[in-house]
């Protein structure tokens, strides 16, 4: 009961040294071994933070996820176009290509910089076809038939609009929508549909899926 | 106390928190584990897209709860600065709960002893033991910087013409990686609160505001030695 009585810093003092004496401090080499490993742990709790806080965060409405087949994938051009055009994957490949360097921005809030996309300008795909004069607005649909958004021609013909099937160097992965993807840059993701199949040009606004649901039709970034 | 009323099933509890705590413990500690479920789906597109009358549920529900944890870390101003009883036992366990000493320390070596099969014996608790003040600690920190975090993320959610998308694209890593974080020591809270058999007890003094006076005296001596001295108890 004596130690009941005791001080907290007395008490205190007095476990240090019963400890010490009984011998029950860390040795050298069990403290060395609690070190590496809490080194070890640190370093991969670092290295997985990093791998998940930066990045891409995954948004699709297409469920079940698209499948693309490179056999059966068909890329179709039509609407109020002169010549409306049907490109196979080879032939989508094979159209004249860009490369591109832009930074990526959702609309929650999290961005990619710095994103390396290769694919067909829209300006070559529209010389292709010829929209036909009453054609104002261009409509971007997927595989799946569920998403789609607009652009206006206008919007549609600036240079740096693509249809990209290369990200960073390799085919799109399939979390962004292969084979092809809409881009652009000036605008947040969600007016780019992904497994983009169909490109159809309008004389009148085809409002986009979440658009549909109160978002913005022209979302344009501003820095 | 009217030690005269007291039967002596009563008195093999102690009071333990009093209820502007367990209040705040719960009201907080619920939307906290709230939003870190809705916050984790970020990383599940099939749940994100989850609609409910053309609004993405998980979305609107993080951000909703996110406000309602903004104002609930607001409203604990209230009690806290309460010129009242209440008040004054909420100010003591949050003093309590961020003052460190040698004790901590040698509790913490005991873990680590213990860790590695080595014989220890702990230090004698206060009313809080070294790592239910770093669950404290971290809690409020965590809590702090999420809210912040969060708060620039909640706005950019309603309007996007009051951030600058670099700033909120800057802040969007520092909301997840603190989130990350945050889920293993609420794992091991919830984990030696609802179901490790030593320290389940103190689940009763979250719920009802006491505990048995017998595990108190096992785990934190200190403590009820304090407690029964101002009762005039002492042995």
């Amino acid at each position: 009961m004596d130690e009941r009585t005791s001080s907290t810093a007395r008490r205190a003092g007095g476990e240090r040294g019963a400890a010490a004496a009984a011998g029950r401090v860390l040795s050298r080499g069990r403290f060395l071994a609690l070190l590496a490993g809490s080194a070890v742990a640190g370093w991969a709790a670092v290295k997985a933070l990093g791998s998940l806080t930066g990045g891409w965060r995954i948004n699709t409405v297409e469920q079940p996820r698209p499948q693309f087949d490179a056999n059966a994938y068909r890329l179709t051009i039509d609407g109020l176009v002169e010549q409306p055009l049907t490109l196979s994957y080879g032939e989508l490949l094979a159209l004249p290509a860009v490369r591109q360097v832009s930074d990526f921005h959702c609309v929650e809030g999290w961005g990619v910089d710095d994103v390396q996309w290769d694919g067909v300008s829209l300006q070559t795909i529209t010389d292709l076809v010829r929209p036909s004069p009453e054609a104002g607005f261009v409509t971007f649909h997927s595989l799946g038939e569920i998403y789609r958004d607009s652009l206006t021609l206008e919007q549609a013909l600036l240079p740096d609009v693509l249809v990209a099937y290369r990200m960073d160097g390799a085919e799109l992965p399939s979390d962004h929508g292969p084979p092809a993807r809409l881009i652009m840059p000036r605008m947040y993701g969600y007016k780019g549909p992904k497994w983009l199949t169909r490109i159809e040009f309008r004389d009148r606004r085809d409002i986009g899926y979440w658009e549909e649901r109160g978002w913005r039709v022209d979302a344009w970034i501003e820095a | 106390m009217d030690r005269g009323l007291t039967t002596s099933a009563a008195q093999d509890f102690i009071e333990r928190f009093e209820s502007p705590s367990r209040r705040i413990h719960w009201t907080l500690g619920i939307l906290y584990v709230l939003l870190l479920l809705s916050g984790v789906t970020n990383f599940w597109p099939e749940a994100k897209a989850l609609q409910f009358a053309d609004v993405r549920v998980f979305a609107w529900l993080h951000v909703v709860l996110g406000w309602a944890f903004v104002a609930g870390l607001a409203a604990v101003l209230g009690p806290l600065l309460a010129p009242t009883p209440a008040g004054h036992a909420l100010r003591a366990d949050l003093g309590e709960l961020t003052r460190a000493g040698l004790d901590d320390y040698l509790w913490l070596q005991h873990l680590a002893l213990r860790a590695m099969r080595a014989p220890s014996t702990p230090p004698r608790a206060g009313k809080f033991n070294a790592g239910q003040k770093l669950n404290a600690l971290a809690s409020l920190t965590l809590s702090l910087g999420l809210a912040a975090s969060g708060a620039v993320l909640g706005v950019n959610y309603m309007t996007k013409s009051v951030f600058g998308v670099g700033f909120v694209e800057s802040v969007f890593p520092w909301h997840t990686a603190l989130g990350l974080i945050a889920i293993p020591p609420l794992v091991a809270h919830l984990y030696l609160a609802l179901l490790h058999p030593g320290t389940r007890e103190s689940l009763r003094g979250m719920l009802l505001g006491r505990v048995r006076r017998d595990w108190a005296r096992e785990h934190h001596p200190a403590w009820v030695d304090a407690v029964e001295r101002a009762e005039g108890r002492e042995d």
